[in-house]
């Protein structure tokens, strides 16, 4: 299980909707970042469970406490219930990439997580006592950093990583980013689904649907500037299941995240020194949830044009572009650093 | 040329050196000085010395001030020593040598500060306010303003900017555990906000995030923004872990050296030009506004020192100060800078933690406020209640 020395790496992407894990021993998963609770004992007896995780949490979520206790993608400050529930994600991933983290014998665990570009130290404080009786080793990086590194993207470029609750931007120029290479916009997944229930409201107001219906839909449609297809979901109005075509509300969402991720990205390119601007402008990946909105990577080179014209690019695997980048910043950190990061 | 292996050892060894400091919560390195915003400091230390000091010292001043008496770069001067964790603009925590200034002499505290820019303007050094019990019977240092009659204006405190100090990349002041003033002061800002709109006051916050927000873009806010009253929170800094009080500035003149390179030192970073600041300056004298900020401070000072001290009997009451704070000379209501608390104080670190604390000041701080609003408020009854008297 481990890969040498009895040590395991791990890098991790601890999402507010998804939460990637990528170890050293090429066990790679993704959850849905959900902790839920059993409400009462009839629950308890229904679920047979102390615990329930990810999409499994969310399908029985009438019967739990259930928990998204990762807020712009750091522990919801204040609330143990939440601190508790990162906890319990953790291991969970842990246990996913073969870590049984009650187990005396297991391997040592080194550990890389992503947090958001502007995390603040005490959120990186609350993270790390989260992490505490998981893993042995623990190293926090910035997350666009992490997707950076993995994509060996060192040098002259940008990375926008939209994620559920924030978007982080990052600069790379050869060294570790600092508060003026990087930023983070609190308009990410979840303003997106915010502003489409808004919308679906104003235009279906007999129409019935949860946050959680939203989120499906948009990520099933997704998508700036023209159509490629009608958005047409099933929700129920006044309880008759009803086929509704969505798509100038999904439109209308997705490019609300356009502007200020293009004024953003256009603010740190200015920032790069005017020699290598270029570079920067022709070197933009987007990654994270966010990037899949189809055709953004169209609508930000268009805001491009006015500066002399650029490229964007997604990353191949949205999904574990960061935790592998982690991983990769895991396995090229030497012992002697790792071992002085012990939690 | 690096080649790809350098620039992967060059960010190995960064992300480690940012894990460390995160791990021993080592304080950042103050933000560079360049030689620009330098000069626009010399050139506010030019101008709060000629508004604030009196008349006949002031050739003095500005020769000392104009011809620096050190052939110590610009740069050097105003640069903060780097084991201090400085803020950026005008930030509440006094420096660490400011902070002794209680317990020291003038020379001694302008020596702590490192290389001077200039020598200390030869005044007369005069003590601060007291920390007393009697917060309202601060010393002036200048003519008392004449009073208005509030009786005939109609007054109203309505709206109230909470300015939570610092923020994004000025941390202000921070522990060795990783608390960082500005996380405590939004915090208790956001609570304050909570309090002041349960009691129908409306409520702006110059940030309710963790982001920068310049100093100069914190009053303009609350100037367009038409906002009654301007309150400032942040927390000090004093060396040596000793001492654990409580002080609140409104604007004023000062005659300690030490403030006023204080403030030339603080207020480099604000945004203001000269000629901004120049106009700024009238306003610094508007009786009725200075004064009211001085009822204001006093208000504050005297509910955080009750309250806190019924639960932490060892706080300081460290008095009502004037200083030349750029928030408080940008803003047109009365404002004050309320240093809540010392973060540098072991024991009060370990409160500030604890929501419970930072509930605590914030609820006094709200009485403050409350106090004097009810106080501002009643007048125009008052005086209706007079009328019907006479009649």
């Amino acid at each position: 299980m481990s890969d040498t020395n009895g040590v395991l790496h791990v890098g991790i992407d601890l999402g507010t909707s998804h939460s990637a894990i990528s170890a050293s021993n090429g066990a790679r998963h993704v959850v849905d970042s959900y902790i839920g609770w059993p409400m009462d004992m009839v629950a308890r007896k229904v679920l047979k469970k102390s615990v329930l995780i990810g999409r499994e949490a969310l399908e029985n979520r009438t019967m739990l406490d259930l928990r998204r206790p990762l807020e712009r993608g750091l522990i919801k400050e204040g609330s143990g219930k939440d601190a508790a529930a990162v906890h319990e994600l953790l291991r969970h991933l842990l246990t996913l990439v073969g870590v049984r983290p009650d187990d005396p014998e297991r391997p040592q665990v080194r550990a890389v997580v992503g947090v958001p570009a502007e995390a603040l130290r005490v959120s990186k404080q609350h993270l790390r006592q989260a992490m505490k009786g998981t893993a042995d080793r623990l190293m926090i990086v910035s997350e666009p950093f992490t997707v950076a590194y993995g994509l060996e993207a060192l040098l002259h470029t940008l990375v926008i990583d939209i994620g559920a609750g924030t978007t982080d931007f990052c600069v790379m120029n050869g060294h570790y980013p600092t508060d003026e290479d990087q930023r983070t916009l609190e308009l990410a997944g979840d303003a997106v689904d915010f502003r489409l229930a808004a919308l679906l409201r104003e235009c279906h107001p007999e129409a019935q649907f949860s946050i959680h219906m939203v989120r499906e839909w948009k990520e099933q449609w997704s998508f700036v500037g023209a159509p490629t297809a009608r958005a047409m979901v099933t929700m129920p109005v006044a309880g008759k299941p009803t086929r509704l075509d969505i798509t100038n509300e999904i439109r209308t969402a997705c490019e609300s995240l356009v502007p200020p991720v293009s004024e953003t990205m256009l603010e740190l390119v200015a920032r790069v020194e005017p020699e290598y601007q270029e570079k920067v402008r022709h070197n933009i990946t987007l990654a994270g949830g966010g990037s899949q909105i189809f055709g953004l990577g169209a609508a930000l080179e268009q805001a491009l044009v006015e500066v002399g014209g650029g490229r964007v690019q997604m990353v191949s695997d949205v999904v574990f572009a960061g935790a592998d980048g982690g991983l990769a910043l895991a396995l090229d950190a030497v012992d002697t650093d790792w071992e002085q990061l012990v939690m | 040329m690096d080649t790809h292996n350098d620039i992967k050892r060059r960010l190995l060894r960064e992300v480690m050196q940012d894990n460390l400091a995160t791990y021993t919560a080592a304080p950042p390195l103050p933000p560079a000085v360049h030689t620009g915003w330098a000069v626009v400091g010399k050139m506010l230390l030019v101008a709060m010395a000629v508004v604030l000091l009196p008349v006949d010292n002031m050739s003095t001043v500005i020769s000392t001030v104009i011809e620096p008496q050190s052939e110590i770069p610009i740069a050097t001067v105003i640069e903060a020593p780097r084991e201090t964790p400085q803020p950026a603009l005008v930030t509440a925590p006094p420096p660490k040598a400011l902070s002794q200034a209680d317990e020291s002499a003038p020379e001694q505290r302008v020596a702590a500060l490192g290389p001077p820019h200039v020598e200390a303007p030869p005044l007369a050094y005069q003590e601060p306010f007291p920390a007393s019990e009697e917060v309202g019977n601060a010393k002036p240092t200048f003519l008392a303003p004449t009073l208005i009659d509030l009786a005939v204006l109609p007054l109203e405190v309505r709206k109230i900017v909470i300015d939570p100090g610092h923020g994004g990349k000025d941390i202000g002041t921070s522990t060795p555990g990783g608390l960082a003033e500005k996380e405590v002061t939004l915090d208790i800002g956001i609570r304050l906000r909570h309090l002041l709109e349960q009691a129908a006051f409306e409520v702006v916050m110059t940030r309710d995030k963790d982001e920068t927000v310049p100093l100069r873009q914190r009053t303009a806010l609350a100037n367009t923004q038409g906002a009654d009253l301007f309150v400032s929170i942040h927390l000090n800094w004093i060396d040596g872990g000793q001492i654990r009080g409580i002080e609140t500035y409104y604007l004023g003149p000062t005659e300690d050296p030490m403030l006023l390179q204080l403030a030339a030192q603080e207020n480099r970073d604000s945004g203001y030009a000269l000629a901004d600041f120049r106009k700024l300056l009238d306003y610094i004298y508007l009786s009725v506004r200075r004064d009211e900020s001085r009822r204001l401070a006093e208000s504050v000072q005297r509910t955080l020192v009750t309250a806190l001290r019924r639960q932490y009997p060892a706080l300081a009451n460290r008095g009502v100060k004037t200083a030349p704070f750029a928030v408080l000379v940008g803003t047109e209501m009365p404002a004050v800078l309320a240093e809540v608390t010392c973060l540098s104080h072991p024991e009060e670190a370990r409160l500030l933690a604890t929501p419970q604390y930072r509930q605590d000041i914030a609820q006094a701080l709200w009485q403050g406020i409350r106090a004097y609003a009810q106080a501002l408020n009643r007048f125009p009854k008052i005086s209706q209640e007079r009328r019907l008297t006479h009649e």
